[in-house]
């Protein structure tokens, strides 16, 4: 099945080819839209002409045959007109006399036994409103911030105060300044979303679909739907990626086919195109970041100030704890005794932000490496050497006063990665805006340092304990083996091989006799969503836990049944006691599934009772243990057209213990160049009309196969000691830093610091034929 | 328009198909033969997600009005790769490289590779990048699938 070194008799640490390659390579793994569903109704989505308003009619069109069609709209929602996401705010459809908050706010549901019929109806469908003024953009939201504070609408704020700032900038000899912006950006899974619901004889409903937070749907559609959550089931179908963007959505597209199911008793089955799904589905949150930072001569900080104001749209949803990931991370890296980072979000009439990869920590990574590269030259000095020795390391208090411990590579990082770049002499050898004679393209070096908290904030996952399952069964091929439980998704990240590999060390048994079949809240505890790095930290230490506890009972039915009541010991697929025969695993398994019932071994996650959070506050241990990266971006600008190419990237990574290099690497260098595309390509805006200026993928651009640098990419391995085997958050932290990287590769090469994402050829030029130079 | 009829051969077979000579090829692949290998996602020709070989050629069935395709095309899809032995060695490499992640792009990407080793069975990289400049991949970096076809150019079938 798959290689392991001869060396090692662990599976962690070895790059196992994934479990679910084969099906992939074949064309055979069916997703939502290949699985030959019969009897299925296709659900069309009826939306709002306008960003702002109040919706005045519904109106069908009384010369259409409505008899083969379905039409479900607020009126038809069983109970209260809500959505649970993270606040109770959101309706599920926007109601006639209600308010519309944001352009393409659904107001109906079509259904039909044909896409085609369905559409047709709701073409026939006319939505009228009164239009109001509407604020769409988070710059026009800025200008409200910065001149009338007391106007600013934001749906959430949190402070994070360490030490006295006022105290700590009349310490400095110089006070810096910076703001930062960044877009929206879009997750592009190829699979565009869409989900099933077939609603059953008892009033529950059955959904599948294509996402990754199984139990989300089950505990927030409760109120609209009239369902307690052991009404709503909810499966997963294989996902054609996520990157969050089918994090908190999904609940939204099954409340949605959830109607008119109810309504006609039919299954209704809605999957987005790539227009709509562009258009109607979460976004990045854009952001704008202030640095106000007092320094010393000799580099050290006296004070951090930061103001962070994401942009989340007409809705919360889930974007107070965007913020909060983000403010967190604003001055996670470096030491300072005084720190005030603020955080808001917006609210604009636009489309609710969501969840993407990183979680608010790219836009702040993007801010406080941009900046410190403007404050080592305005202090004269290498961005390098002042990285070197401010950046935060053992023993150092964070912002929210957590003490960080002897788990935390951060140093590690830094040094691999300057040295593998050869960052000093590149940096040297920097165009600065000067091309040498011969020269077409101007060329610079740039890096970027950042931690990554790795799962749920403060004490979430104390609060949480996920929990899992590892249970004995038969297999499809009529031999024991076991079943990995958990609600943890397969999105590509390679869930289901790396905790695989865990338990088959755990259990001591071959991966081969292990499955962790798809995701399915009538079968599988609640080990949380697929989300925040967490997975392989939390969900991992959960099944090799819940391995070793079925190891044990295993252990103990041998040594009663097969060793007269002497100790044994499962080891490499056969139970042994010294000075016997050693007895096959498969054995002792098909014994004890045949007088013993739901054999299997669970486990709650825990956290050390000395993680302390005050969630009011925001002081304590933010984060259970954090992820470091180091990015090193090589570019070259052409100086005739502004075009940029990203030609190396190093980057390191602590992500504690690595348990599948392959597929660790393979996550980075996927995540590098979706931050590739949020740095230098992918451009969105909202439009004059509320909608999303790019709207499919000729005018969305995401990296080819041409415009990927050679990646080199390492890891530095330090341990979470508290959750074996020990992984750290890796699924994000990738995302998190090219950005800046890149930036300050850009102004290494032009001489000119460009403040803004996406850095397209346009704002090159302008930056490059301002008349003001910018500063580098 | 009324259907008209086509006898192609489809992964080695020979097919009798009428459809209206509007339809997509890609539509008469999953829904009228349940080929659901070949994948739509941005349904304009920009992805490559739908690759398909027409007479060795990789296309985009998405945007291929299917009336286009004489009598005697002949089709490969992913579903019929995996019975050529280049076939089955790209998707060997793509396993062991680690160039699966989602795998919503990887039929595309294997039937775009297996066109290019066919003609060029020891493509540069920069060849290769160029064969597969039309599949967008949004998970792996497109690194170990580079890392891929290289290895299964190593793998080829010597010609004498």
């Amino acid at each position: 099945m798959s290689k392991r070194s001869k060396k090692s008799d662990r599976w962690v640490g070895q790059s196992m080819i994934r479990v679910d390659g084969d099906g992939k390579v074949r064309g055979r793994t069916q997703y939502l839209n290949d699985i030959p569903y019969k009897g299925v109704w296709q659900g069309v989505v009826v939306r709002t002409p306008v960003a702002h308003g109040i919706l005045k009619a519904v109106t069908l069109d009384p010369a259409f045959d409505w008899s083969q069609v379905v039409v479900a709209t607020a009126e038809d929602i069983p109970g209260e007109n809500i959505v649970h996401m993270h606040d109770r705010t959101m309706p599920l459809l926007a109601a006639v006399g209600g308010e519309i908050k944001y352009r393409g706010e659904p107001v109906a549901v079509v259904a039909a036994p044909t896409l085609a019929l369905a559409q047709e109806a709701a073409r026939h469908i006319t939505v009228t409103a009164d239009e109001l003024p509407a604020l769409l953009t988070l710059p026009e939201a800025i200008k409200i911030y910065k001149s009338a504070p007391k106007k600013f609408d934001t749906m959430q704020s949190k402070r994070i105060v360490k030490g006295d700032v006022a105290k700590g900038f009349a310490l400095a000899d110089e006070i810096i300044t910076g703001e930062y912006w960044a877009g929206h950006q879009e997750q592009l899974y190829l699979e565009n979303q869409g989900v099933v619901v077939f609603p059953q004889q008892d009033g529950s409903i059955w959904a599948e679909g294509s996402l990754q937070c199984p139990y989300f749907p089950v505990h927030e559609l409760n109120d609209a739907l009239r369902l307690p959550p052991e009404k709503i089931r909810v499966r997963q179908t294989p996902v054609g990626g996520a990157f969050g963007g089918k994090e908190e959505y999904p609940t939204m597209l099954i409340g949605y086919a959830a109607l008119p199911a109810l309504k006609s008793g039919k299954p209704v089955k809605i999957t987005y195109e790539r227009n709509e799904d562009i258009l109607f589905t979460p976004k990045r949150h854009p952001v704008w970041v202030r640095y106000k930072t007092g320094v010393k001569k000799d580099g050290t900080f006296t004070a951090i100030e930061c103001d962070f104001v994401i942009d989340g749209g007409a809705y919360l949803t889930i974007s107070d704890v965007v913020m909060f990931r983000g403010i967190l991370h604003c001055a996670l890296a470096y030491r300072c005794e005084n720190v005030i980072v603020r955080g808001e979000v917006a609210r604009t009439h636009s489309f609710p932000s969501g969840a993407f990869r990183g979680f608010g920590a790219p836009q702040a990574v993007w801010g406080m490496e941009s900046h410190l590269d403007v404050v080592a030259a305005r202090l004269g000095k290498k961005p390098d050497e002042l990285r070197l020795q401010l950046h935060a390391r053992p023993g150092d208090i964070t912002p929210t006063g957590q003490v960080l411990s002897s788990e935390n590579g951060s140093t590690a990082c830094l040094q691999l990665a300057l040295k593998r770049s050869d960052f000093a002499r590149k940096l040297k050898e920097s165009s600065r805006g000067r091309l040498k004679r011969g020269q077409q393209k101007l060329r610079g070096i740039g890096m970027s340092f950042f931690g990554h908290g790795a799962a749920f904030t403060g004490d979430g996952e104390a609060n949480f304990k996920a929990k899992g399952r590892v249970e004995l069964a038969l297999l499809e091929d009529g031999q024991p083996g076991v079943n990995i439980r958990v609600s943890s998704v397969e999105m590509g990240q390679g869930v289901h091989t790396v905790l695989t590999q865990i338990v088959a060390d755990a259990m001591q048994i071959g991966p081969e006799r292990i499955r962790y079949p798809m995701a399915d809240t009538g079968l599988v505890p609640n080990s949380g969503p697929t989300v925040a790095s967490r997975t392989t930290m939390v969900v991992g230490n959960v099944v090799h836990r819940a391995a070793g506890d079925l190891k044990a009972q295993l252990e103990a039915f041998a040594a009663e049944k097969f060793f007269k009541g002497k100790a044994c010991e499962l080891r490499t697929g056969k139970f042994v006691v010294k000075g016997t025969r050693a007895i096959p695993f498969a054995k002792v398994a098909q014994a004890m599934l045949t007088e013993c019932q739901n054999i299997s071994g669970k486990f709650e996650f825990l956290l050390p009772p000395e993680i302390q959070w005050d969630q009011g506050t925001f002081v304590g241990d933010a984060y259970p243990g954090y992820s470091w990266g180091v990015n090193i971006a090589e570019v070259e600008v052409d100086a005739l057209t502004c075009e940029v190419a990203v030609k190396r990237v190093a980057a390191v990574f602590d992500i504690g213990t690595v348990i599948n290099p392959v597929s660790a690497s393979g996550q980075v260098e996927g995540g590098l160049t979706q931050a590739l595309g949020y740095t230098i390509m992918e451009k969105l805006g909202t439009g004059k009309d509320g909608l999303y200026d790019a709207t499919r993928l000729q005018t969305y651009i995401i990296p080819t196969i041409l415009d990927v640098p050679e990646f080199d990419v390492s890891f530095v391995e330090y341990p979470y000691s508290f959750a074996p085997p020990g992984a750290k958050g890796l699924g994000e932290i990738p995302m998190d830093g090219l950005a800046p990287a890149i930036a300050n590769a850009i102004a290494a090469a032009t001489g000119r610091r460009i403040n803004q994402i996406p850095i397209t050829p346009e704002v090159i030029y302008q930056a490059l034929h301002a008349d003001s130079k910018g500063t580098p | 328009m009324s259907n008209v009829q086509r006898t192609w051969t489809i992964n080695g077979k020979q097919t009798k198909l009428r459809f209206p000579p509007g339809r997509r090829l890609l539509d008469i692949l999953r829904d009228d033969l349940g080929l659901t290998g070949s994948k739509e996602s941005c349904g304009e020709g920009e992805c490559g997600a739908c690759t398909v070989l027409v007479n060795k050629e990789p296309v985009v069935s998405c945007i291929l009005p299917a009336g286009q395709l004489v009598n005697g095309t002949d089709i490969l899809t992913i579903e019929g790769i995996e019975k050529k032995r280049i076939g089955r060695v790209i998707q060997q490499a793509f396993l062991e490289c680690g160039a699966v992640q989602c795998g919503f792009c990887i039929p595309g990407m294997v039937v775009a590779a297996y066109a290019l080793l066919i003609k060029n069975p020891k493509p540069s990289v920069r060849a290769i990048r160029e064969a597969l400049a039309g599949n967008l991949c949004r998970c792996t970096g497109y690194t170990k699938i580079i890392q891929a076809v290289k290895l299964a150019a190593t793998r080829m079938p010597q010609r004498k």
